[in-house]
């Protein structure tokens, strides 16, 4: 476990350099000047511009330019957005954190939906709930994402009115700011309203989680459904039905938690297309989280806020692809050992 | 396969025939099939077959709903938008734009993908193990972030938008050519001509490719639904196709304010993009379905 761990970690430092190498060199790829990419500072004057540069190392070869933006990377400065002359590190502690509640809820619920009905697929594999089942899920992966949220507001928010359209929350409530995770902050919080903040909160969650993991649910679903029948398939099955067991105790006390494990480890593979589905979403319900603040960046033309954004967001994916490597390997002791190429 | 044996000589179809052996098996691929090759066909007429230009207004007909509604007209089948232009002309230009193209990038970044991945799978020591981790790292950023770096690096526009796609499906082509080429080098019959006394290059272009082309076509079309759904969420966006263009997710954008006086210019445009996908992945579903046929058999 020690060398996994290592490995691992191994893995993610170098991810990490690569995804601030790639940032780096965007500030030479984006249009305009390198330095005024970086630092974010589009009216400084020749004096700010002699410090800047004095700071990023810009006099100096290219490796000692790219350590200086390393080391302003990992003291936390991301350089200011052009757009609204904040600091950037302070706008993606804000923006993050929405993302992350977002990507998670669905995720939990892509998986909770998908993974049982995929098993139930595979039980009653080619047979009409097998069909019915794969027919509905391809439907689901094909659907444009910001086709089915505009779908859903009209038809949720607009014709029956159960549920608001845009925002996280909203505007009458006041909770104040302290991890960034809107739920985590309403409990956090000793308003005397915290009930009704918590339900609109989470009536405001319910559209956008639902459009959000209704494409990778389906991905779900498959995997699963592959998954167990693979494990149906192996002899320990056809061991366990020789004893005697019923088909009831065979899937509930061998079969599933066989499949759940193959399920977990493509968990991460997945995360990553979520997130792609997050971003559309964010902009459609007016979510406040970072992948709206990209897009919005691009029309703006601020591009110290997309190298950043990119460089945050990928390392956000890659330590969940990291994290979700490790239960895998908690759950698979095959998995841990070198000589399957762990 | 039941297919019957007139002569005594063995017939051994090749790979690529072989899948389509399997592959015609069922109808409701075969259905998708159609669809597809149905789209391929209206993306290259497109032009000469549609009743109208897709940028003519017809000023006296604006917001024409569908032809099936009481206030429709059969002249206009699936109704006009705000400018009057007609919304059926529009789908099938689209056709072009939004499928056509998707086609095209695909096989752009397959070609490169595939020389890049069968080069990179014969390299082996450092150099491969780089770009084995490089590879990971681009594949774990979601592709539509990476095309959004691509078209801010670029600038807007339609061409940017499928060059952006075009680098975001290499590395994705790349992986798989080059797990295929190292999964099939493995095997005796690799080592049989490469005891014959053939080079490398040699093996992977008369061995290996007539094995692996299956794969890497499956997976085409695993790649081309992600197509259309990023060349028309970049033109949702406002990144992609510039207003005029009949691209169906510029198309569903620019119906958002209609939305509730005119639902039909966001739901057709929708729908055809939905269409198109799901033919898509028919097509790749059954192909993946008749290479494990061909794997069992």
């Amino acid at each position: 476990m020690i060398i996994f761990t290592l490995r691992r970690l191994n893995l993610l430092l170098f991810t990490v350099l690569l995804l601030t190498l790639l940032s780096f060199s965007l500030s030479y790829l984006f249009p305009g000047d390198a330095l005024i990419n970086l630092s974010g500072e589009i009216n400084a004057t020749p004096a700010q511009l002699a410090i800047l540069s004095d700071e990023y190392r810009h006099q100096e070869n290219i490796f000692m330019q790219y350590w200086a933006y390393l080391s302003h990377v990992f003291s936390g400065d991301l350089g200011i957005s052009m757009a609204s002359h904040l600091p950037i590190i302070e706008e993606i502690k804000i923006l993050l954190p929405a993302t992350i509640e977002l990507s998670l809820a669905a995720l939990l619920l892509a998986m909770f939906v998908g993974v049982p009905i995929g098993f139930i697929a595979a039980i009653k594999h080619e047979k009409l709930a097998d069909n019915i089942i794969l027919t509905v899920a391809m439907f689901g992966y094909s659907i444009p994402v910001f086709w089915l949220g505009l779908l859903a507001i009209l038809v949720f928010s607009i014709q029956l009115g159960w549920l608001p359209s845009a925002g996280q929350i909203s505007l009458l409530y006041e909770i104040k700011h302290v991890t960034g995770f809107q739920i985590i902050d309403i409990l956090l919080s000793d308003s005397a309203y915290k009930w009704q903040a918590f339900q609109n909160a989470t009536a405001h969650m319910i559209l956008p989680t639902v459009v959000v993991a209704l494409a990778p649910a389906t991905i779900f679903v498959r995997l699963a459904r592959t998954a167990m029948l693979e494990v149906l398939d192996k002899s320990y099955i056809r061991a366990a039905k020789a004893k005697g067991l019923s088909f009831g105790q065979i899937i509930y006390h061998h079969a599933i938690r066989n499949a759940m494990v193959k399920v977990i480890r493509d968990v991460g593979l997945q995360f990553a297309n979520l997130v792609t589905i997050a971003m559309v979403t964010e902009v459609i319900f007016s979510w406040p989280g970072i992948g709206r603040w990209l897009i919005e960046s691009i029309y703006q033309r601020d591009y110290t806020a997309i190298q950043s954004g990119l460089l945050m967001l990928s390392s956000f994916i890659f330590l969940v692809h990291i994290i979700t490597d490790f239960i895998y390997a908690a759950l698979n002791p095959l998995a841990r050992e070198s000589n399957h190429g762990a | 396969m039941a297919r019957d044996k007139i002569y005594q000589e063995e017939e051994f179809p090749s790979p690529l025939l072989q899948l389509w052996h399997n592959f015609r098996q069922s109808p409701v691929v075969l259905v998708g099939f159609s669809c597809f090759a149905f789209l391929i066909i209206l993306a290259i007429f497109a032009p000469l077959i549609t009743p109208y230009s897709s940028i003519e207004n017809h000023l006296d007909k604006l917001l024409l709903p569908p032809a099936w509604d009481k206030d429709g007209d059969i002249s206009f089948l699936l109704g006009t938008d705000d400018l009057g232009r007609d919304l059926f002309s529009r789908l099938m230009h689209g056709t072009s734009l939004t499928f056509g193209l998707s086609f095209v990038v695909v096989i752009v970044s397959l070609v490169i993908g595939v020389f890049i991945g069968s080069l990179s799978a014969l390299s082996s020591g450092i150099r491969s193990s780089f770009l084995n981790h490089f590879l990971d790292v681009i594949l774990s950023i979601p592709s539509l972030l990476l095309a959004i770096v691509i078209v801010a690096i670029l600038g807007p526009g339609l061409d940017n938008t499928l060059w952006a796609i075009v680098m975001v499906l290499i590395p994705q082509f790349v992986h798989v050519t080059r797990n295929a080429v190292k999964e099939e080098f493995t095997k005796d019959y690799v080592l049989a001509s490469r005891l014959d006394g053939a080079s490398s290059l040699r093996i992977l272009r008369y061995s290996v490719f007539p094995n692996i082309i299956e794969k890497i076509i499956s997976y085409a079309t695993l790649a081309q639904s992600a197509a259309i759904l990023d060349i028309a969420a970049l033109g949702f966006l406002g990144l992609g196709a510039p207003i005029p263009l009949p691209e169906w997710g510029a198309m569903l954008s620019s119906g958002i304010d209609l939305f509730y006086i005119a639902p039909w210019t966001v739901y057709l445009p929708g729908l055809a993009i939905l269409f198109s996908v799901i033919a898509t992945n028919l097509v790749g579903e059954g192909m993946r379905h008749a290479l494990k046929i061909g794997k069992e058999s």
